[in-house]
C-alpha cells in the first residue's frame, strides 16, 4: 500500500505521542536527577563549638584570593557585615537576646553536591568539578544575570555592583592553591581548627567521630551537609540550632531535584516539545488552508486584496 | 471574468474583515515626542548604567539580585505580550475564526513587548557581552530555567514572530509601487509555504519560555511565600500569560477604536471575552485549587503584605472575569474594557510578585526601584508605544469595517493627493485592480 510522505508524516506524529509521554513520566533515574558524589570530592569541617571568632580566616581568604581587604565599613579596617562582592568567607556571631549559648559561624560557599546556582546557571558560569567537586565561576561565560543570587539557599555568591565589568564573588576553595599542594587560606590559617580541609569522606568520619566522643554537645547530634540539601561537600558542627546560622533546613533532597523534576522531565531528549511541534504544523497547516481558500473567495466578492 | 466590485459584495457596517492603516491623524503630535523624549533619556541614562555598573543606577542589592528591568519589563510585559501565542493558538489551532481580525494587532503587541523586553534583559545583565554564547549549543544548560528563557525567547522574538510580522510590510510594500507586485507577490508564495512551520514554533517557544519564567523562582524555594511558591508555578505563570494577552490585545483594540473613532465588531470582541472570561475562571479555580491541596489557605488570612497582595490579586482577576463575562451578555463596551483592564492588571500583580512582593530574602531587607531604574523602565515601554504608533498608522494593522478601506482610498485619492507614497489610492476604489501606464 502505498503511502504519501504526508501520511507517513502524520503516522510517525501520531506514533510520537505515547512514546514521548512514556518518556516523560515512566523515566524513573534519569540522568539529571541522580546525584553523583565526586571521587575526589574535597571540603571544610567547620566546628562552631571551637571557633573563638578570632577573623584571622577572614584576612587569610583575602590575601589568599588576592583581594582587597573590604574596608568600606570604615575606611581603616577588615570588617565586611556579610558576604559581598570583596569577600568569600566571613564570621559571623549568633548570640540571642535572652543570654543562652551564643555561637560563631562561618559563612562561605557549601560546595553542594548538587548545587543549585550551577543548575540555574544559562551558560555553565558556575561549574562543579566533576573530579574535586569544587563549584567553580568562570568569568568568560558569566552574563551577570545574577540568577545564582537568587537560587543559592544559602545566599552565597554575591554580585559586584559597581563598574562596568562586574564579577560575581563566592569561594572557591582555593582551587588554585590546592592544584600547588597548599591548603585553602582560611585552614592553613585556624589557630583553634576550627576549620579544616580535606577530602569529604575523611572530614564526614572526623565530624561522626566528634559526635560520638562528645555525646550531648552538638545540635540534634548530627553534621549539616551530610544529607541536608542533597549532602554538601562544607560540613558544620553546632552547639545551636543550624538555622540559627544562616544553615536553612532544606530536607535531605536538593533544590534542583526537588524544584525542578518536571522541568526536567518534560524536557527530556527534547521529545515531548518535538512531538507537540510537528502535531502543530499539522493542525495549523489545515487552518490556513481552510483560511486562506476564506479569504480569496472574498477577495473575489470585494474586488480587495486578500489580507492574510 | 466579471469584475465584482463593492456594490455586489455581502456588507457589514461593523464587521471587522480588514486591516486598515489609521490614516488622517499626523504621526508626530505632543503625545508622540513626549514618548520619544522618554525613550531618549532611557538611552542615555542605559548608557550611564554601562559605564557605572548596577549598583548606582538601580536599588538592587544582595538580598534583590532582580529589579524591575527583570520583574516587571520582562516578566510582566513580555506576558501581555503574549497575544501572538494565545490568540494565535485560539485562532489557528482551536480555529476561532472570529479572532482572525486580531491577529495583526496580537502579533504587533506582541513583537514590540518582546523586542524592548529583551532589550532591556541586555541591559539588565551584568556582563552582556557574554551573551555570544547563545550561539554554541553544547554551551548551554539544557536545564536551567533561565537558559530556556533566554535562549528561547531570544529565538522566538527574533524569527518566529518577526516573520509572522512580514505580511503588513510586504502588503504596504504592494500597494506603494505596482513595480514591486511580482516581486512581493513571489516571496508571499515562499512565505506562505513554510508559514506552518513558522506559526507553530510561534506557538511551541511561547508555551516553553513563558512557562520556564515561573520555573525560574522554583528555583528560590522556601523565599518565595507559601501562598505563591508551588509547583505548579509554570503552569499559572502561562495561564496568566494567556488571559493578560487577550485583555492587552482586545483592550488595545478597543482603545484604537475609541481614540481613532472606529467601529467595534461585538461579534469578534464577545468571542474574545468569552474566551478570557474563561481563561480567568479556569486560571482562578487552579490557583485556589492549588492552595487548597497545599494547605496554606491558612496564610491568606494572616495580616500581612503577601495576604493583601494575594486578595488584590484574586480579587482584581476574578472582578475583571466577571465584568467580562456579564459584558458578554449586555454588549457593554465599557464593562468590557474596564474587565480586561482589571484582569490584566490582577494577572500583573501575579506575575509580578513571586520575584518581588511575595519574594523573602534572609536576612530580611528591603528593595524599591531607583529613579534612574524607573526611568529606564518607562522609556524602554515608552518606546514600544511610540512604536505602536508609527506602525499603525502606516501599516494595515489595527481591523476595520470594509467600508473603512474605501474610505481610506478616497481620502488618499481626493483630500490628500499630494501624498504620492502611501499608494492605497491606487488600488481599491471602485475594484481598480490592474496598474495603468500612467503609474
Amino acid at each position: 500500500m502505498a503511502i504519501t510522505r504526508r501520511e507517513l508524516f502524520t503516522k510517525v506524529a501520531k506514533a510520537g505521542v505515547p512514546a514521548a509521554v512514556a518518556i516523560t513520566v515512566g523515566g524513573e533515574a534519569l540522568h539529571a536527577e541522580s546525584i553523583p558524589v565526586p571521587n575526589a570530592a574535597v571540603g571544610l569541617l567547620y566546628d562552631a563549638s571551637i571557633c573563638i571568632g578570632c577573623k584571622a580566616c577572614v584576612g587569610a581568604c583575602a590575601e589568599a584570593n588576592d583581594t582587597a581587604p573590604d574596608t568600606r565599613r570604615d575606611e581603616l579596617h577588615q570588617a565586611p557585615s556579610d558576604l559581598n562582592d570583596l569577600t568569600r568567607n566571613i564570621i559571623k556571631l549568633y548570640k540571642p537576646e535572652d543570654g543562652s549559648a551564643f555561637s560563631y559561624v562561618k559563612r562561605q560557599c557549601m560546595h553542594c553536591l548538587d548545587p543549585a546556582c550551577a543548575a540555574g546557571c544559562p551558560f555553565q558560569a558556575l561549574h562543579k568539578d566533576a573530579e574535586s567537586g569544587i563549584v567553580t565561576w568562570t568569568a568568560d561565560k558569566c552574563i551577570g544575570c545574577r540568577y545564582c543570587t537568587i537560587t543559592c539557599p544559602y545566599h552565597v555568591p554575591r554580585f559586584q555592583w559597581q563598574g562596568y565589568n562586574p564579577r560575581v564573588t563566592k569561594c572557591e576553595l582555593c582551587h588554585h592553591r590546592l592544584e600547588k599542594g597548599q591548603k585553602p587560606g582560611c585552614t592553613s590559617v585556624c589557630p583553634t581548627g576550627a576549620v579544616i580541609f580535606g577530602p569529604r569522606t575523611v572530614l564526614l568520619s572526623e565530624a561522626k567521630k566528634r559526635i560520638k566522643n562528645n555525646p550531648g554537645r552538638y545540635y540534634q547530634s548530627r553534621v549539616y551537609g551530610e544529607t541536608d540539601n542533597g549532602g554538601t561537600q562544607c560540613l558544620y558542627l553546632s552547639r545551636v540550632p543550624f538555622e540559627k546560622l544562616g544553615l536553612p533546613e532544606l530536607g535531605p533532597e536538593s533544590v534542583p531535584a526537588r524544584t525542578l523534576r518536571w522541568q526536567r522531565r518534560l524536557y527530556q531528549y527534547f521529545v515531548l516539545p518535538a512531538v507537540l511541534y510537528v502535531s502543530l504544523v499539522q493542525v495549523i497547516r489545515k487552518s490556513l488552508k481552510g483560511h486562506e481558500q476564506e479569504a480569496h473567495e472574498r477577495e473575489k466578492e470585494t474586488g480587495l486584496r486578500a489580507q492574510l | 471574468m466579471s469584475t465584482a466590485t463593492i456594490n455586489n459584495a455581502p456588507f457589514n457596517k461593523t464587521r471587522w474583515e480588514r486591516a486598515v492603516p489609521v490614516y488622517g491623524f499626523p504621526v508626530v503630535n505632543r503625545f508622540f515626542l513626549v514618548l520619544c523624549g522618554m525613550t531618549l533619556l532611557a538611552f542615555v541614562l542605559t548608557a550611564y548604567r554601562e559605564l557605572a555598573g548596577l549598583g548606582p543606577v538601580s536599588g538592587m542589592n544582595d538580598a534583590y539580585g532582580w529589579g524591575i528591568w527583570k520583574t516587571f519589563n520582562v516578566m510582566v510585559l513580555t506576558a501581555l505580550g503574549s497575544g501572538a501565542f494565545a490568540v494565535g493558538i485560539a485562532a489557528w489551532v482551536f480555529r476561532r475564526k472570529k479572532l482572525h481580525a486580531l491577529m495583526r494587532m496580537a502579533l504587533l503587541t506582541s513583537f514590540l513587548a518582546y523586542a524592548c523586553g529583551l532589550l532591556l534583559l541586555g541591559i539588565d545583565a551584568g556582563r552582556p557581552w557574554n551573551f555570544y554564547w547563545i550561539v554554541f549549543p553544547w554551551k548551554w544548560n539544557m536545564h536551567s530555567p533561565l537558559a530556556e528563557v533566554a535562549i528561547c525567547m531570544s529565538i522566538y522574538a527574533m524569527i518566529p514572530l518577526a516573520v509572522e510580522n512580514i505580511p503588513p510590510v510586504l502588503e504596504r510594500l504592494w500597494y506603494f509601487d505596482s513595480r514591486l507586485r511580482p516581486g512581493v507577490e513571489r516571496f508571499e508564495r515562499r512565505l506562505h509555504s513554510f508559514f506552518p512551520w513558522i506559526i507553530a514554533a510561534a506557538y511551541l517557544l511561547p508555551g516553553m519560555h513563558q512557562s520556564s519564567l515561573g520555573a525560574l523562582m522554583l528555583l528560590a524555594g522556601e523565599r518565595v511565600h507559601p501562598l505563591w511558591q508551588t509547583p505548579w508555578l509554570p503552569l499559572l505563570y502561562l495561564g496568566a500569560a494567556t488571559f493578560m494577552s487577550f485583555g492587552c490585545v482586545a483592550g488595545t483594540t478597543m482603545l484604537c477604536c475609541l481614540v481613532w473613532k472606529r467601529a467595534m465588531d461585538m461579534d469578534v470582541l464577545d468571542e474574545a471575552a468569552r474566551i478570557t472570561a474563561w481563561l480567568i475562571f479556569g486560571w482562578l479555580a487552579l490557583r485556589l485549587l492549588d492552595i487548597l491541596f497545599r494547605g496554606v489557605l491558612g496564610t491568606a488570612f494572616h495580616f500581612d503584605r503577601f495576604a493583601g497582595v494575594f486578595w488584590l490579586e484574586i480579587f482584581l482577576t476574578a472582578f475583571g472575569g466577571w465584568l467580562l463575562r456579564r459584558s458578554v451578555q449586555t454588549h457593554e463596551t465599557r464593562s468590557m474594557f474596564l474587565g480586561y483592564i482589571l484582569s490584566s492588571v490582577g494577572g500583573m500583580i501575579y506575575r509580578f510578585s513571586p520575584t518581588t512582593l511575595a519574594f523573602r530574602p534572609n536576612p530580611e531587607s528591603l528593595y524599591f526601584p531607583s529613579m534612574i531604574e524607573v526611568l529606564v523602565a518607562l522609556g524602554f515601554v515608552c518606546m514600544g508605544i511610540a512604536g505602536f504608533l508609527l506602525i499603525v498608522k502606516r501599516f494595515g494593522i489595527l481591523p476595520a469595517p470594509l467600508q473603512d478601506w474605501h474610505d481610506m482610498a478616497s481620502y488618499f485619492r481626493f483630500r490628500r493627493p499630494y501624498i504620492r507614497w502611501t499608494g492605497y489610492f491606487k488600488y481599491g476604489f471602485f475594484g481598480e485592480n490592474e496598474p495603468t501606464d500612467s503609474d
